[in-house]
């Protein structure tokens, strides 16, 4: 048969490029010198060597090493066993044994992974009182009444979906044993166990290593699961990578993919030179030549047989189990000293250095995660597996939240910071009262248009709807801030809860619509889009419009004369936060002139401390010799007159949350 | 426990049930002291009986031989005796003492298994004093509940016990080759060797010859039979190859579903078999209905002919064999018996020709060449025939009516798949 050659290759050819450009690209802009993944700015190392400095990845890597090294020192143990007890029952057992061991791998991981989360939650519901009545009638051990998501269960979860890996490797190994080398082994006087260790070991040890090494990848390597089963307070790489790309993917996420890359690849490269090497030697045994190896392998061999190389060997092992308990050790130090505060906000919201001045200062553990809107921490929240300490919700989820209970009431005795906040962010619509908040941040929404696209200077939200910039506006994803603004065009109140109103600004976003002026819904995609410009218009918050600016000087930024949402991110405590006092001082710290002065000037949000407001223009000067542009600090930190043409949300009544959904729903972009 | 039986007893052949008759051995077993007994052994899988109420003794110092064809419980009868399975009911003893509790590794004995497993990841040297390194306990014995001191052999010892016993087993020069590159006469005596370096009482060798070819086979069968004379020690031996076992053992013991069919040195089960199944698995047979008109006077096809049996009933209905090698042929006039050739193979040293009497085919071994078709008489001498009582297995065996060229090989090839339970 004659080949196609051209054809053929060049069609691989293409199915490789589809398979490895994506990777090409990433690893490519992982070198870009600009903060952008959109635009080239020449080579760096930038990205790698932030990464080396940032904590959050830092902190979950530990996690993920010492979880997937534990993981895959048990689940090889325990596989290598289980594999072993399934092939000591009959072969009529057995088959069903591997098939019902296979199932877990093909599973769905998020059927796993909520299955687990179902066993775990249900097993703490019952717990409680276990520990009560343990703990009633023995005082030897105080066994902790409340459980929470962590660590362990982490652990499990891994070892559970690793043990069927293992099996599968092992399981092949076992099958071409000869069955009666364990008994010849006995017969010679072995003890089961010394057999086991002295001749069934030897035998199946590539099954086990490469089981192990599968393991390993598969614990680093896991999301779904993990994000089901680590709870709140504990994040993997992989989790963190999420919560990364949730804001927006910076070149610190293609630095630390590329990494997680390699490292995967080094490890499958290996197994595969392992696998190789065995194939080659089965071929050499089943051709009854006598292998001949590598002289200096040979030579090599020979020596690890006299008593030195017996105590290098023992030495070498020695050296791997000490270092494997030191690091086990290590990580799990990193990991849980204590004192801890649970703290949850979003991704790329704080001055990372802030973390560890609050740990030097304090001695206390943070223990930072980030979620990506206000919905999913709700529901988290919601599910019971959380146990944060600190959340940093927006204005109408705080309400929601102190409606449901699920706030403490703040000690403001040990928040002497509160003070500086200024009064027109005190005693706010969502905590009337001010006994559940400290204010974070706050900002405007407001329209951003890029100036080399659009000629005139827009000053009205008419823009959004206008026919003149079909298929160039960006809708904003949330159902909130999209009818809110439309709300505020035809000039009713963002709050209404009048349902012709909401039908109204309804027709006016679908009319635009059907017209074709809306290029799509986005959240964070719009960086990627207004940066490159490949969208004329869009809304979205004043703090993420000045970093855009950062990488498109175009970018104009605007709060429309209708008016538009003003909001504040602040921070509250859980019912029943397990570190309430360590929380008090993590709240008194943030709320510090120092600290929103550096958290201003790290992500562009404005602060609430008015102390530190009036500061940062001459802040700026110090730090950086320049003076501030004053546009961009007004941007930032709107003026007065700006914000009173705003309006702050409220959480709205049930029914008009249920038709906010339809409708949207209904405009089906 | 020895020492309580008389002489006589040591002759005694201890059937199933005990419903077979005792026969006067001319040959009888080596006389020495008893080691193993099994007693009242029965073995089940899953309700299936495998081995059915045996009762059996082997002798110090004997080559002795479980013979049968696949399934007929003979390497579970070696699995209990090296400790890895336990019978269902019955006991094992050891020199006397039971030893139904002691596992594998305190029994003295050692195996050679049917593939000889060996540890691939050893070299012939590592693999040969693996046993010796293992630290035993002292002065051997299955006491486990005793408490003695652990020993463990110095290395100078190993590596001269090691090296005596590759040089017995004719393998010096291997001892830093891989297992896996030895070919499978040399790795079954490197596993001869591992065994029996730990100079156990007893060798149990499972069917040890199986998977070579057969010239290696031949030489391997000399080569146990000298190891064994020369270590003293007793060897129970597997095998469903009749030949091999008539050729190295001093008693063979046939077996069939579980069963005993006969005990006795190979002259006696080949000369005197106890029932059709023995005479027909045991060299080839002619087995033919028969009267026993009297004392040393058996009727074949309705004629008499003289032979050596006595003992029976008058006119008892019996089992006549005569074996293909004792048949004479002769012309028409003078036969016995008169039959026309059916089919003629050349096996070298003789014909195997097929005859047919009287709607009876018989299998006749010679060196005279009688080509198909021709008439041909017979003549038997008494001492070429054997007559047995009848029992279940009458009828069964000894007819060459469906007799084929590729008899043999097929049934070699079913003897291979044996034992691979």
């Amino acid at each position: 048969m004659k080949k196609n050659g051209f054809g053929g290759r060049s069609l691989i050819g293409l199915c490789f490029l589809f398979l490895y450009l994506p990777i090409f690209l990433l690893i490519i802009f992982s070198f870009n010198a600009g903060d952008s993944s959109a635009v080239w700015r020449g080579f760096s190392l930038k990205w790698y060597g932030e990464l080396f400095q940032n904590r959050l990845v830092l902190d979950s890597l530990a996690t993920t090493l010492l979880v997937s090294l534990l993981a895959t020192a048990i689940s090889t143990v325990a596989g290598t066993f289980a594999a072993i007890g399934i092939y000591s029952l009959s072969k009529k057992l057995r088959d069903p044994v591997l098939v019902v061991n296979d199932i877990p791998m093909m599973n769905a991981d998020i059927v796993t992974g909520v299955s687990l989360l179902l066993l775990f939650v249900a097993f703490f519901n019952g717990w409680g009182s276990i520990a009560k009545w343990l703990n009633s009638w023995q005082s030897l051990i105080e066994f902790p009444t409340r459980l929470t998501l962590g660590m362990g269960t982490l652990l499990i979860a891994h070892v559970s979906f690793n043990i069927p890996y293992v099996i599968l490797n092992v399981a092949p190994r076992l099958r071409q044993m000869d069955r009666n080398l364990m008994e010849a082994a006995q017969d010679l006087g072995c003890t089961w166990f010394q057999a086991f260790y002295k001749v069934m070991i030897p035998e199946i040890k590539p099954g086990i290593v490469s089981g192990a090494l599968i393991a390993f990848t598969m614990s680093v390597d896991d999301f779904v699961i993990s994000y089901f089963t680590a709870g709140s307070a504990t994040q993997t790489l992989s989790m963190t990578i999420y919560g990364m790309t949730k804001k927006r993917v910076t070149p610190v996420v293609n630095a630390v993919s590329t990494l997680m890359f390699l490292a995967v690849l080094i490890v499958l490269v290996i197994n595969n030179i392992r696998s190789n090497k065995q194939a080659q030697l089965a071929a050499k045994r089943a051709s009854l030549q006598p292998v001949r190896e590598n002289p200096r392998v040979e030579r090599f061999r020979e020596w690890m047989g006299t008593p030195r190389g017996k105590l290098a060997r023992r030495v070498t092992a020695t050296v791997l189990a000490v270092a494997f308990v030191a690091t086990t050790v290590f990580l799990t130090a990193f990991t849980t000293s204590q004192p801890v505060v649970n703290v949850c906000s979003w991704g790329e919201y704080i001055d990372e250095d802030l973390i560890d001045e609050f740990e030097e200062q304090t001695g206390i553990r943070v223990n930072y995660q980030t979620t990506d809107s206000n919905e999913t921490l709700y529901s988290l929240l919601k599910s019971g597996g959380a146990d944060y300490d600190v959340v940093v919700p927006s204005d109408y989820m705080i309400s929601q939240l102190i409606e449901e209970g699920m706030l403490e009431e703040l000690d403001y005795s040990k928040i002497p910071n509160f003070e500086k906040i200024g009064e027109r962010f005190r005693n706010l619509p969502y905590d009337p009262e001010n006994r559940y908040t400290v204010p974070y941040t706050w900002g405007t929404v407001g329209m951003i248009y890029n100036s080399s696209m659009v000629d005139e200077e827009l000053t009205s939200w008419s823009a959004l709807y206008d026919d003149r910039y079909a298929g160039q506006v960006l809708l904003i994803g949330n159902s909130r801030d999209a009818f809110g603004m439309a709300l505020k065009y035809l000039g009713y109140s963002l709050n209404t809860t009048d349902p012709a109103e909401i039908t109204e600004a309804y027709e006016l976003i679908a009319d635009a619509a059907s017209r074709g002026v809306f290029q799509g819904k986005v959240m964070d995609e719009i960086f990627q889009t207004m940066e490159g410009g490949n969208a004329a218009i869009a809304f979205y918050y004043a703090g993420d419009y000045l970093t855009m600016l950062e990488n498109n000087e175009d970018l104009k930024f605007v709060v429309p004369e209708e008016g538009s949402n003003w909001f504040v991110d602040a921070m509250c405590v859980l019912k029943d936060a397990p570190h309430y006092d360590e929380a008090m001082e993590w709240i008194n710290f943030i709320a510090s002139t120092e600290s929103n002065l550096r958290n201003m000037d790290y992500i562009w949000y404005a602060s609430p401390n008015e102390e530190a407001l009036e500061m940062y223009p001459e802040w700026y000067e110090e730090q950086y010799g320049e003076e501030l542009d004053m546009d961009i600090y007004n941007i930032m930190a709107a003026p007065q007159e700006v914000l009173d043409r705003c309006e702050m949300y409220v959480c709205l009544p049930k029914s008009v949350r249920t038709l906010y959904n339809d409708l949207w729903i209904k405009l089906g972009i | 426990m020895a020492g309580s039986r008389g002489p006589l007893t040591d002759f005694k052949i201890l059937f199933s049930g005990a419903a077979l008759p005792l026969r006067c051995e001319k040959r009888g077993r080596i006389m020495s002291k008893e080691l193993i007994r099994l007693k009242d052994v029965s073995m089940s899988f899953d309700g299936e009986t495998v081995l059915d109420n045996l009762n059996i003794y082997f002798n110090d110092k004997e080559f002795l031989t479980l013979l049968g064809p696949s399934g007929c419980g003979k390497t579970t009868t070696l699995r209990i005796i090296g400790g890895f399975q336990r019978p269902t009911s019955g006991d094992v003893f050891f020199d006397g003492a039971r030893i139904n509790d002691v596992p594998p590794h305190l029994r003295q004995v050692n195996t050679v298994f049917q593939k000889y497993a060996l540890f691939p990841h050893l070299n012939v040297y590592d693999n040969v004093a693996f046993g010796l390194r293992i630290p035993k306990w002292a002065g051997g014995g299955t006491d486990i509940s005793a408490k003695r001191e652990k020993v463990k052999l110095s290395k100078g010892e190993i590596d001269h016990r090691v090296r005596e016993m590759l040089e017995i087993v004719s393998l010096k020069g291997f001892e830093h080759r891989s297992v896996t590159s030895l070919s499978g006469g040399q790795q079954q005596r490197v596993a001869i060797a591992r065994a029996l370096v730990n100079r156990p009482k007893v060798l149990l060798l499972d069917e040890p010859l199986g998977a070579l070819d057969m010239r290696l086979r031949k030489d391997m069968q000399q080569e146990l039979k000298r190891i064994q004379q020369q270590m003293e020690i007793t060897f129970i031996y597997v095998t469903h190859d009749q030949e091999e076992a008539l050729a190295m053992s001093d008693t063979v013991v046939v077996m069939n579903e579980g069963k005993i069919q006969q005990i006795g040195t190979p002259e006696d089960i080949y000369n005197e078999p106890k029932n059709a199944f023995v005479a027909d698995f045991i060299g080839e047979s002619n087995i033919v209905d028969g009267i026993m008109r009297e004392d040393r006077v058996v009727e074949i096809f309705s004629r008499r002919f003289a032979c050596l049996d006595s003992g029976f009933a008058k006119d008892e209905p019996v089992d006549v064999v005569i074996r293909p090698e004792d048949v004479d042929i002769v012309s028409e006039a003078e036969g016995q018996l008169r039959g026309v050739v059916t089919a003629v193979t050349f096996k070298g040293v003789h014909y195997d020709t097929i005859v047919d009497f009287y709607g009876f085919k018989w299998l006749i071994q010679t060196t005279d060449f009688c080509p198909v078709g021709s008439h041909i008489g017979i003549k038997i001498d008494p001492d070429g025939i054997h007559v047995m009582r009848k029992s279940k297995y009458s009828g069964m065996f000894g007819d060459y009516s469906s007799y084929s060229e590729e008899y043999d090989e097929i049934n070699e090839e079913e003897a291979g798949k044996e034992d691979e339970e």
